[in-house]
């Protein structure tokens, strides 16, 4: 699970870096398209973060994080389109809608547990899939067109974007869109580690080491759970407008099965409850997708089967497979200086740090 | 009066197509702890598996449900001995599986998008002809689905109750430990429910098919339907599966008339919350207590 000992210092450094390198990265002079494809892998990054908190942290079994990232994203396009406010100030309003939202299907699901709470947040998200795709009904009159109150199936458009395209002009605007998509990934990274070293986090540890104890001590399983599940609707639900800004349109197709299934694939490769786990994932599974682009008839079912391989041979995931070579590194390399090693040092593999 | 009579007639289809669903979740939910995200996959390779026999292998339309039972019958016991049988002895299975089944279900699908392609196809195995019911045209495929669901289920509540195979399936759902210390095989416990629950899915997936068309992502809904009812009856009780199923079809038959079809799951979906709200363990579903 996560690392609250002396690591901490290691995960800040390295983000730092991170940040570091991809604020550099666009004075590279790098093409439009990887300029594009870093924005999506940021997003992508940002929810599958918020995500893993839900799950690998709080333990809550939601499917419904696209169901938040697609009521970000549309709350933000209508203000945008019906309210004809700038995206700047839809976009914050969308961030809080989202906790609403998501407190909404919290107080609904998460006095289950386990696998009724699965099913119910993806019924939740089908329908809404299905009550966009079957609008019909005219809103407004665009002219001759009627324009459905959700787009329809097809997609809400028209609301405008962040405004880079003025600010930076045509060839640059790409960037100005990179950078918010980065920023916002950094403040939820931020949130995710502030988070697992807060009090919450440490209920959360203790619910799941020792839920009997944990619950006669006091622990609400069920305000903590609504807690993170409400907090990280936040960044969620911005990624959401983000999204919809940069692509200046969004449809039900963001609430798809293959999307939840490239995202799970994200965190299942990444490492499950692993605080980089995240990261690694996002990027690794983009890069596969990238592989897999010539070829695609085949690119969906190639997730399918990477999801089930990495399940039935890696539980761990990319980031626990690491841990492990690391750990096996230090443990020789400490062999061959002939220096006795921590005995904890052979259990970096089982995921668990006490 | 022609209105109760129509929306009787679909209320009851959908709550047999339903129920065969659901019947198949709820087995292995019940035995393994597995929530099987692929069932709908299943479903559809039933429903084309029947389609192949009869337009390409050139087999009467009637063979075309036993046809898709066998294969079926066969796509989930390779599910167990390719996927279950590696994961079953881990401890997070139960979350590890559901990510496990979202993956095989769309692996499946798009096999069969890339066999058959995204074009629609009718179900051969469907009767056009009907009766009159005051004025109202009822199909006998909706007849005939009635009473294939009704079959179905009796056969598999006989197996249960009356063969060994059931007795060992029953013994491993109650728990399994205790089971396998009374020398039942576990493994080949839960490949034979992954077999009936295969055969049960085909049962569904063609009947399905038959009043819609086929297409690859046709088992999605019913699946998540199907789901809904399990929830409601608490996941694992299958005779609550079956009286949620047909209450919940009549229920979402007269939404769909009373309010327009698009509303019908929507609906469904706002009574299984108010419903768990009432009952978190389902509506028959009985309170776990857990001992420390």
């Amino acid at each position: 699970m996560f690392e609250t000992g002396p690591n901490w210092r290691r995960d800040v450094a390295f983000g730092a870096i991170l940040v570091a390198v991809m604020i550099a990265i666009p004075f590279l002079g790098p093409s439009r398209y990887l300029i594009g494809q870093l924005t999506l892998f940021f997003l992508w990054a940002t929810v599958v973060s918020q995500w893993n908190l839900v799950f690998g942290v709080g333990g809550i079994f939601s499917l419904a994080q696209m169901a938040i990232f697609a009521f970000g994203g549309f709350a933000t396009g209508m203000m945008g389109l019906y309210l004809g406010i700038s995206l700047w100030i839809a976009l914050p309003l969308a961030g809080i809608g989202s906790i609403l939202f998501s407190l909404l299907i919290g107080l609904a699901c998460l006095r289950l547990r386990g696998p009724y709470v699965a099913l119910l947040t993806l019924a939740i998200a089908q329908v809404m899939y299905l009550l966009i795709i079957t609008d019909t009904a005219c809103f407004y009159m665009e002219g001759v067109t009627c324009r459905n109150f959700t787009g329809g199936t097809r997609g809400l458009s028209k609301f405008g974007d962040f405004g880079f395209r003025e600010m930076l002009g045509r060839r640059e605007y790409l960037k100005g869109d990179y950078y918010l998509a980065l920023f916002l990934l950094s403040l939820a990274l931020v949130f995710s580690f502030a988070i697992i070293r807060s009090p919450l986090g440490f209920a959360f540890r203790a619910l799941r080491d020792n839920p009997e104890y944990g619950i006669s001590r006091g622990l609400n399983r069920f305000k903590y759970q609504l807690l993170v599940f409400a907090m990280t609707a936040f960044f969620t639900g911005l990624a959401g407008g983000v999204f919809a800004g940069h692509f200046r349109v969004i449809g039900a197709n963001v609430l798809s099965l293959p999307l939840l299934l490239f995202l799970i694939s994200m965190m299942v490769v990444g490492g499950l409850g692993r605080a980089w786990g995240p990261i690694l994932g996002a990027a690794l599974v983009m890069l596969a997708d990238e592989g897999m682009k010539d070829f695609v008839e085949i690119r969906n079912m190639g997730y399918g089967a990477l999801i089930v391989a990495i399940v039935v041979l890696l539980p761990q995931g990319a980031a626990g497979g690491l841990e492990q070579v690391w750990g096996w590194l230090l443990r020789s390399l400490r062999r061959l200086r002939g220096e006795p090693g921590p005995p904890a040092a052979g259990r970096a593999g089982t995921g668990r740090r006490e | 009066m022609d209105t109760v009579v129509q929306i009787i007639v679909s209320g009851l289809t959908l709550g047999a197509m339903y129920a065969a669903s659901a019947i198949g979740l709820s087995l292995v939910w019940g035995a393994m702890g597995v929530l099987n995200m692929a069932h709908g996959a299943l479903l559809t390779i039933g429903g084309y598996a029947s389609y192949s026999a009869v337009l390409q292998l050139g087999l009467p339309w009637y063979l075309g449900l036993p046809a898709a039972m066998i294969v079926s019958f066969v796509v989930g016991l390779a599910i167990y001995h390719i996927i279950f049988r590696f994961m079953y002895r881990h401890p997070a299975f139960e979350t590890n599986v559901i990510i496990a089944t979202v993956g095989l279900a769309i692996f499946l699908e798009q096999v069969t998008l890339l066999i058959y392609g995204a074009y629609p196809f009718p179900q051969p195995f469907s009767i056009e002809e009907g009766f009159y019911v005051s004025s109202v045209f009822v199909r006998f495929q909706n007849v005939l689905i009635l009473i294939l669901a009704v079959v179905t289920m009796l056969l598999v509540a006989a197996l249960l109750s009356r063969t060994r195979m059931g007795r060992a399936i029953r013994a491993t759902a109650l728990n399994r430990e205790a089971a396998q210390l009374m020398g039942v095989n576990v493994g080949r416990v839960f490949a034979q429910v992954m077999g009936i629950a295969g055969v049960v899915a085909a049962v569904s997936g063609v009947m399905l098919s038959s009043i819609t068309t086929l297409a690859p992502t046709m088992g999605y809904d019913p699946m998540l339907k199907a789901f809904i009812i399990c929830v409601i009856a608490g996941l694992g009780n299958v005779p609550g599966a079956l009286v949620a199923a047909f209450v919940l079809g009549l229920f979402e038959a007269v939404v769909q008339f009373a309010v327009g079809v698009r509303f019908g799951f929507p609906a469904l979906l706002a009574l299984v919350i108010v419903a768990l709200i009432w009952r978190p363990y389902g509506v028959f579903g009985r309170r776990q207590v857990r001992r420390v």
